[in-house]
């Protein structure tokens, strides 16, 4: 997974039908393949299990929306997983950094005074407290690597566990984000955030919920693959990765590309946080980031370093969460399932990662 | 704090320390050999299921820990095989195995439980050790815990006098360090890779049959809940040695058994915080207290000839 491993440019030419691009859709097909033979063994009718599938999935323009909205989410974190990645840093962090934003967002909604702000402010404050949380969330990874050595995957995984535990916090504690006890009743989530924080939809229509997360995530999107392909940035986050001490001789600082690296891939996962809490969920709960982070990083692994791989990526668990969801509710087939696709196809595109070079060095 | 107590927090300590010490240790090893395995999380929790189930199905808890331990082997060799043999980057392989566990196990669960979730299922015997056990307060509080504790202790004593004093110990040590040494010396290193992956997928089987069928005699889904990652975090926190991750486990085991005791004690500190305070150990170890040339020279780069 280092910067060497992308494929080089020449191979497009000669090779119209590139391994690169086929093995991922042999893998999802051999996949798609296991779960089907698992809906039969557990003695559910296929059709209707397809059915319920693509009902969740492309069924109603709610659930287009929905799946869209969730893409969105875990194309943000891959994004941020590749722009590391390309100074050979893993981000596996996600989880957390998208529970830090979230949790930003929320209490700059609900307590920052933000709502009777104009041009929008009154959501766009509580993304970039959401950003900034990320950031510093994975800074701190970033700033043990640089001073102690520290492996980010293990940094980043322990404080993925701590921001997740620190949001069963704030949910819990009523003098956090607990909204007011008023029995022993009251749930342990916060209060509902006003319509005015409320990210507004495409369509202002709430059967196609679809919300301005998209757009902004194209633009990202963007951004990020021409920094990475285009910039001056991009050429020193790869020359850091691939050879830190040459890069650092070159004039590079590797402190401040690898603190710069790991903040932007926490910046991308607090802004996923702030689109889910702000977009979708309106009030936060324990259980907020719900594997959103893992699946994100899935997305950034397989994608191989391109931003488009990330983005196809997440679409496809995108569609896959949404109708795995609707065929446990119509189906009876456990959303379990889709968890088991989705470990095959890593599973298989790891283990090509040989076969794929080798066949495109040929 | 009265001796009973302290003697309660010392024993549910060392119980609490034990599936993340099994684990560790076993991780330890193939790190050692210059493989990390991030699956140790998908072979815990494959195990956690299996022993639970082979022991509801057969009535037998031996028998469901023999079944936990021959169900995470193929787990292990599928681990061996990628980062060894396909030479696949080993955090990706590693994690794609805890998802394919973590929703097979689910799946499985749910098949074979279905609605009637937490059945009560026959669980590993404690063992009252003579003497130690014998000791007034401190005997049945402390050392009076499952054999299989007992049994794990033994394993690590013999792993560590393995790689301290033996052959295989040197050459696992130098599959890590200096695997091309260990080529032109005429031994594989695949080999040793493969064997130590496999020792680690059976240190974890254990660790995986204690969670389920030897501390709350259940199974839940997805039960493990990170301790895979943790037992690596803490290999770590222990300089990849076994005396450190050893020590480190127990801290480990200490620090979860807070949780439990402070509230007895009438202490008021948020939940939410001492559950998090292992996570917090464990980076503040990984982050400052751990030297940057320790971990194995090729750890986590597959071996090419």
């Amino acid at each position: 997974m280092t910067a060497l491993e992308q494929p080089s440019q020449p191979a497009i030419r000669r090779f119209p039908i590139r391994p690169a691009l086929l093995v991922p859709v042999a893998a999802v097909g051999f996949a798609a393949l296991v779960g089907l033979a698992l809906i039969a063994s557990i003695g559910v009718s296929v059709p209707d299990a397809i059915a319920a599938f693509v009902d969740g999935t492309i069924g109603s323009p709610y659930a287009v929306a929905a799946s869209i909205n969730r893409s969105v989410a875990f194309a943000l974190v891959g994004f941020g997983f590749v722009l590391a990645n390309r100074a050979n840093l893993t981000n596996v962090g996600g989880e957390g950094q998208i529970a830090v934003g979230g949790i930003a967002a929320t209490a700059v909604a609900l307590y920052g005074h933000v709502s009777a702000l104009p041009l929008g402010l009154a959501f766009i404050l509580p993304m970039l407290a959401a950003v900034a949380a990320g950031a510093a969330w994975g800074a701190i990874a970033a700033v043990m690597r640089v001073k102690a050595g520290t492996n980010e995957v293990i940094s980043t995984l322990l404080l993925s566990f701590i921001g997740v535990w620190l949001l069963y916090w704030c949910v819990q504690s009523p003098l956090l984000l607990r909204k007011p006890m008023t029995s022993s009743a009251t749930l342990p989530e916060s209060l509902e955030i006003s319509d005015e924080t409320k990210l507004p939809l495409l369509t202002g229509d709430y059967s196609f919920p679809l919300h301005i997360g998209l757009p902004l995530t194209i633009v990202i999107a963007v951004v990020v693959a021409v920094l990475l392909s285009k910039t001056e940035l991009g050429l020193r986050l790869r020359a850091v990765g691939l050879n830190p001490v040459a890069a650092n001789r070159a004039g590079m600082s590797y402190a401040r590309t690898v603190i710069f690296a790991l903040a932007s891939a926490g910046a991308l996962g607090g802004l996923a946080g702030a689109l889910m809490l702000l977009g979708e969920q309106y009030t936060l709960k324990d259980g907020f980031s719900s594997g959103y982070g893992f699946d994100g990083l899935v997305a950034g692994l397989l994608a191989r370093g391109s931003v488009t791989g990330v983005a196809a990526a997440a679409l496809l668990f995108g569609f896959m969460r949404s109708g795995g969801i609707n065929m446990e509710m119509v189906a009876a087939v456990p959303t379990a399932l889709v968890v088991v696709i989705q470990g095959l196809i890593v599973i298989t595109l790891a283990g090509a990662t040989l076969f794929i070079e080798k066949w495109e060095r040929k | 704090m009265t001796w009973e107590l302290f003697a309660v927090f010392l024993g549910s300590s060392i119980r609490l320390a034990t599936p993340l010490l099994l684990a560790g240790i076993g991780e330890m090893v193939s790190e050692r050999a210059g493989v990390l395995n991030m699956s140790i999380e998908g072979m815990m929790l494959t195990s956690a299921f299996a022993a639970a189930v082979g022991s509801w199905a057969t009535g037998d808890p031996l028998l469901g820990l023999l079944i936990g331990i021959i169900a995470a082997q193929p787990v292990a060799l599928l681990q061996a095989v990628l980062s060894n043999t396909l030479r696949a980057n080993q955090i990706v392989s590693g994690i794609g195995i805890n998802i394919l566990v973590l929703g097979a196990t689910t799946l499985a669960y749910r098949e074979i439980f279905g609605a009637r979730s937490r059945a009560e299922i026959p669980g590993l015997a404690k063992i009252k050790p003579p003497l130690l056990g014998d000791i007034p307060v401190i005997g049945p509080a402390v050392f009076e815990q499952v054999w299989l504790l007992y049994f794990g202790i033994a394993l690590i004593v013999i792993t560590a006098l393995v790689l301290r004093y033996t052959s295989i110990g040197i050459a696992i040590h130098a599959a890590g360090a200096e695997p091309k040494a260990v080529d032109k010396s005429g031994l594989s290193v695949t080999r040793i890779r493969y064997g130590c992956v496999l020792f680690a997928g059976f240190m974890a089987s254990l660790s995986g049959a204690f969670l389920s069928i030897g501390d709350i005699h259940t199974f839940t889904e997805g039960m493990t809940r990170g301790a895979g990652y943790l037992a690596i975090a803490y290999v770590i926190f222990g300089k990849w040695r076994i005396g450190g991750t050893t020590l480190a486990c127990l801290l480990f085991g200490a620090a979860t058994a807070l949780q439990f005791q402070l509230p007895a004690l009438g202490i008021a500190i948020p939940n939410a915080l001492l559950i998090m305070l292992p996570y917090l150990l464990a980076l503040l170890a990984v982050g400052g207290l751990v030297g940057r040339q320790m971990a194995p020279a090729t750890l986590g780069e597959p071996y090419r000839r």
